[in-house]
């Protein structure tokens, strides 16, 4: 239909009415696909008490299977990396003294998770730590770090 | 009138009103049987002997309908056990393959007929390829039939995913993980996809209901237009002479020749003997019983085959799943193992470059290749540059997903299959 000026009143009224039924169609369809977005999740916390720091033997990695992730215990301090790997969220295995291997598709990883080959896009990832007041180490999978990081207890 | 003679005239009444037609002697009978019966009217009342002939359809988009019919009966049975919780999921696959009577068997016939459907509806677009059978004006349908295969691979996707066991889990895994690469909405699709952030209770339940509710809803609408554009456009054919214009068709009446009035063909103007009205009607024989008796041939084959395979081989349950522990190697689901391939090379390119291409090629080609040539006839000489481009791409797919699945063993690297 096309729009002149100055318009009568039925045009007016028909024109709006379309544009109505237009945007509440649209904004129905548009809340309905929001509505295929969870808000709440129950999936454990991405922030969670990872033990005490005494039960981490010094010098070897320590694996949570529930949390797929790597608890570190070393001279310079604790550290966690993430044992998802980055190609396809595979599990990686820790290999002593090389770093990490990839069961899915051979992606090779450092000690400090950082991609050596494969076909990984990206490095293992580094969470930050803390201590709880019940003086448990706590991860915080939201709070990503550099491999230079080390938390010190 | 004896007693006798009114049932038997009372229970023909009430035969009639089922079946209006009776079993049909005459031709005239035969095609209003075809026309006047729900399930049968999908049915042209006659067709060309060249579309009967099994070795130019090979049957298999027959094949693929059956095998989708098979699944949604097997299907419906399996969900009168099957929880969608994980450990109910899982005890409900146990319970199906121990306890259920005749359940290993249903549950065997889903996995295979969704395997074999996989390959027959790639065989199908590979025989329409090759047969040229995508040109005008049967454009369309092979957009529609892109989409169908496209919907045959999420449905057995997502119905990977229901047993939850390690094979189940960890297919997801990857499959899920190559879908997050496609760029900016990878995360949005994979978020969705799992109702979260990783595969737990709220993924099975969406994979569920797509895969029970939403995708064969599509699926059946998408197979009724496929199947009434088939109706419409008529099976493909080899180009045949332009026939002279008849009368009618002159006067603007409708042409006699299409083929959705062929009753009226039939008894509109009996005067005419069918021939000479039609042109083309010449050499086309009675859907019943020639189309309809190879039908049922192929429905009876293919519930024996079934069947038998049911029987003799089981269909896997690892043990139940754990996402702390990944298999060695973690692979898709075999149809993916292809891609899978590739996403081993670079993720980007195996898991959305590649796809996207193919997917846009597939949809593209009856407008990319739109010359009238060489329809209906297998490997048609005019056609030689589009069958050997369709034909060298199908095998590359072939030769990579084969390479998945037996040559590709612990962390990936490469294996001999006869080597263990």
């Amino acid at each position: 239909m096309r729009l002149t000026w100055p318009m009568t009143r039925r045009r007016f009224l028909f024109t709006t009415g379309t544009g109505a039924v237009v945007a509440g169609v649209l904004g129905f369809l548009g809340a309905t696909v929001r509505y295929l977005f969870p808000n709440v999740l129950y999936e454990p916390a991405s922030r969670f008490p990872a033990g005490h720091p005494g039960d981490f033997p010094a010098g070897e990695p320590s694996f949570l299977p529930d949390r797929r992730l790597f608890v570190f215990n070393s001279s310079a301090g604790f550290y966690a990396i993430s044992s998802v790997c980055t190609h396809l969220g595979c599990n990686v295995r820790f290999v002593a003294g090389e770093g990490f291997a990839c069961p899915c598709h051979g992606s090779r990883f450092d000690l400090n998770g950082q991609v050596v080959s494969g076909p990984a896009p990206r490095p293992l990832a580094w969470f930050g730590l803390s201590l709880s007041p019940r003086g448990e180490l706590v991860v915080d999978e939201r709070r990503t770090v550099d491999p230079d990081y080390r938390f010190k207890v | 009138m004896p007693d006798a003679a009114r049932l038997r005239l009372w229970l023909r009444s009430v035969g009639r009103s089922v079946f209006r037609v009776g079993w049909p002697r005459t031709d005239k009978d035969r095609a209003a049987a075809m026309i006047s019966s729900f399930f049968l009217h999908i049915h042209s009342a006659k067709v060309q002997p060249h579309s009967l002939r099994p070795s130019y359809t090979l049957g298999l988009g027959l094949l693929s309908f059956y095998l989708f019919g098979v699944l949604i009966i097997t299907g419906i049975a399996l969900m009168l056990y099957y929880i969608p919780t994980p450990l109910a999921a899982y005890r409900s696959m146990k319970d199906l393959q121990f306890v259920v009577t005749f359940g290993m068997v249903l549950r065997n016939m889903h996995r295979w007929a969704a395997h074999v459907m996989v390959i027959a509806v790639f065989l199908h677009m590979c025989r329409v390829f090759f047969t040229g059978a995508y040109k005008i004006p049967r454009q369309f349908n092979w957009v529609v039939g892109v989409g169908l295969f496209l919907l045959t691979l999420f449905l057995s996707f997502t119905g990977y995913l229901l047993p939850w066991d390690q094979l189940s889990l960890w297919a997801i895994t990857v499959g899920t993980n190559m879908a997050s690469y496609a760029p900016w909405l990878g995360d949005y699709l994979k978020y969705l996809l799992l109702g979260g952030n990783v595969i737990g209770p709220a993924t099975l339940l969406r994979f569920y209901v797509l895969h029970c509710v939403i995708l064969p809803a599509i699926a059946v609408g998408l197979v009724g237009v496929h199947f009434f554009r088939v109706r419409k456009d008529g099976l493909s054919a080899p180009a045949r002479p332009e026939p002279a214009p008849v009368e009618e068709e002159r006067s603007g009446r409708f042409p006699a020749s299409t083929r959705s009035y062929g009753l009226m063909a039939l008894t509109d103007r009996p005067a005419l003997p069918v021939e000479e009205t039609d042109p083309e009607a010449e050499d086309e024989v009675m859907a019943w019983p020639h189309l309809l008796y190879r039908e049922l041939i192929v429905l009876l084959a293919l519930l024996v085959v079934l069947h038998v395979v049911s029987l003799l081989f089981d269909a896997p349950l690892e043990e139940l799943a754990d996402p702390t522990r990944t298999p060695n190697p973690a692979k898709a689901p075999w149809y993916f193992l292809g891609l899978q391939e590739l996403v081993h090379y670079s993720a980007f390119i195996g898991g959305v470059l590649v796809p996207t291409i193919v997917v846009l090629l597939l949809l593209l080609t009856p407008y990319l290749d739109s010359a009238p040539r060489g329809v209906g006839v297998w490997f048609a000489p005019e056609r030689r540059w589009a069958n050997w481009i369709f034909g060298v791409l199908a095998s590359v797919a072939i030769l990579l997903t084969l390479i998945g699945t037996y040559f590709r063993g612990t962390n990936w690297a490469w294996v001999w299959p006869w080597t263990g």
